[in-house]
């Protein structure tokens, strides 16, 4: 990540407001999952601390001044070698017509050097996942920790549940990591003369891309949105009709693009396991994991996007189309292996691991319980002069928010404009 | 976690408690002093789409005073299982979550019909509950005893075809006397 980013706020984030463009709608801020969003003085303004870049807010903003600030593609031309880690959702992008293969060939005209797939080492991650679960017979259950978002999403309002967290790299960083150290070698290049960008369909890849959580060392050099070189890729790949050079592709891995897939292959006659999707959903199913309700669960998977990560906000294509594509492709095509035997020993070995991930607790009215329950008393005071409406035209997602926001000195009562419109009305009478 | 029990002619009681709160325990469920803060809730016999929420609203007001994590998770396990019990075993009733500086002292109460053998109710396994409940998913008969693991302080009065109360303390420190 550039320094200039790094210095300007603590926490980067992919979502960007356009602060031009805003209007003061408080869409954003009634969907946001983490009550990251309030609007003062006309204005959308985002929590740095409480977002987890899931992007709803993107997606119900009515003029585009959320967006999504990923890694122009020019970037991997700063660099000799140049690697792209693709998400599996990025074939289920194109049609039949074109066809897996094509659409992969298309990127290395784009200026790639090499490509790998998550789709790679799905077959291998099953394996680890189930080790994971079998060495830590304490923790129960496991959660997937390959969701940038979802990760997030437990720092900051789970943190009872942080320790449950999958302490492992995801396949995307496990691909980059290895690859590093395999085109180093092979190619003689010094580590920084190697560009690794992932081909990615969600907002949190990126932030995860630019500051990952408890890995231990920088592991890509950016994050490009599918969006982004979709109109690219189609271009190139009419002049590529012809091209009958083989490519190695790994089809079968593709379906964990689909919610469930992972959770399936994860299972074992010891390993229960659950799959969890959509934002909202994945929070019901959290809090029930809070209370110990689903401790028969040894694994449960969990994506911010519905239906997994063809759900994305930077695909192109709708999802349901997109899953079926890929069900298909994984249908027709013969499996291909690599040496998951090598991957499986890297992770013995701890080349995976990742530092203990830290809760980022925000939740809280204050450090000290005494000082909260002054607070909260306060709360509840104003709580009981507010119409019990939650609709947000005070700029704070909920009466409950607002009367935080007040007791914290960052509104005032009489930015409830129900209340005062009633208060007004019953003076007329 | 000490317990006893004693049984009367009108009613049955059951006591169990851990050791920081052995010397003070029944006076702080007996006679309550006045809480920092108070949270009502009704709990209707019978509605599994509901049952649950005012255990979650007890766990999220615990989150915004910063409680330690473990601890909130004890809370949030006992107070929905005494929950899921009104709504299973009984004929409605309320919760009351008494809030002090160093512990939760929730109180739930019902309208009937009562627990037969307490002592037997506490046995892990043991269950009365009946198809619908097992339906839901409930049922196991370790409702009870799960409330006691969690819990620093639990105490059940019950007079058969009256009613139930259930109190349990949960300090918010571990192993701190209050």
């Amino acid at each position: 990540m550039s320094e200039e980013r790094k210095e300007k706020k603590e926490f980067f984030h992919a979502v960007e407001l356009d602060r031009e463009k805003c209007v003061g709608c408080t869409k954003c801020v009634r969907v946001c999952p983490t009550e990251a969003i309030r609007v003062r003085n006309g204005k959308a303004k985002i929590d740095s601390s409480r977002c987890i870049d899931c992007s709803q807010c993107v997606k119900v903003c009515p003029v585009n001044a959320l967006y999504i600030k990923s890694d122009p593609l020019s970037d991997i031309f700063k660099f000799k070698y140049r690697l792209a880690v693709i998400s599996a959702s990025y074939e289920s992008q194109f049609s039949e017509e074109i066809g897996y293969e094509r659409a992969l060939k298309a990127l290395l005209h784009l200026g790639f050097d090499e490509i790998a797939e998550q789709a790679m080492i799905t077959d291998v991650t099953a394996d680890i996942i189930r080790d994971y679960i079998r060495n830590h017979p304490q923790i129960r259950p496991v959660l997937s920790s390959n969701c940038p978002a979802i990760v997030r999403l437990v720092q900051v309002r789970f943190p009872s549940l942080v320790k449950n967290l999958l302490h492992i790299e995801s396949p995307m960083s496990m691909l980059a990591k290895y690859y590093r150290d395999k085109i180093s070698k092979e190619k003689g290049l010094k580590e920084d003369e190697i560009g690794i960008f992932l081909i990615v369909p969600s907002s949190s890849q990126i932030t995860a891309v630019h500051q990952p959580e408890g890995t231990y060392k920088h592991l890509h050099d950016g994050a490009i949105a599918i969006s982004d070189i979709y109109s690219q890729v189609m271009d190139i790949q009419k002049k590529l009709c012809d091209d009958d050079t083989q490519i190695s592709s790994y089809a079968n891995g593709l379906s964990w693009a689909i919610s469930g897939m992972e959770a399936e292959e994860v299972a074992a006659d010891d390993i229960e396991t659950l799959a969890v999707s959509g934002i909202h959903n994945v929070i019901d199913i959290l809090s029930n994991i809070e209370s110990h309700r689903l401790d028969q669960y040894d694994y449960i998977e969990l994506k911010n996007c519905q239906l997994g990560c063809v759900g994305g906000e930077l695909n192109v294509e709708n999802p349901f189309v997109a899953a079926s594509r890929i069900k298909k492709i994984v249908k027709k095509t013969r499996r291909k292996e690599i040496d998951n035997d090598y991957f499986f020993r890297l992770y013995k070995e701890g080349y995976f691991d990742v530092e203990p991930l830290e809760p980022r607790s925000i939740m809280e009215l204050d450090k000290d319980i005494r000082s909260a329950l002054a607070k909260m008393k306060k709360v509840k005071e104003i709580e009981k002069k507010l119409p019990g409406l939650d609709c947000g035209v005070c700029g704070s997602p909920t009466c409950r928010a607002l009367a935080e926001d007040i007791v914290q000195g960052q509104s005032k009562i009489d930015d409830c404009l129900v209340r005062l419109r009633r208060i007004k009305k019953n003076k007329e009478e | 976690m000490g317990s006893e029990a004693a049984k009367s002619d009108n009613y049955a009681e059951y006591w169990a408690c851990s050791p920081a709160l052995e010397s003070r325990g029944k006076v702080l469920v007996t006679n309550p002093p006045e809480p920092e803060m108070q949270l009502d809730f009704t709990i209707e016999a019978k509605d599994y789409i509901k049952t649950g929420r005012a255990s979650s609203e007890i766990k999220l007001f615990l989150k915004k005073l910063g409680v330690n994590p473990d601890v909130l998770r004890r809370v949030a396990v006992a107070c929905y299982e005494a929950e899921i019990n009104v709504t299973a075993h009984s004929n409605g009733g309320t919760v009351q979550a008494l809030i002090y500086q160093d512990y939760i002292l929730a109180i739930f109460e019902d309208k009937g019909p009562g627990i037969e053998d307490i002592e037997q109710a506490m046995i892990p396994g043991f269950s009365t509950a009946d198809e619908l409940a097992r339906e839901m998913g409930f049922g196991a008969g370790l409702g009870l005893p799960n409330i006691k693991k969690n819990s620093d302080l639990l105490y059940i009065k019950s007079a058969v075809g009256i009613n139930t109360y259930l109190a349990v303390i949960i300090l918010f420190e571990d192993k701190q006397d209050v």
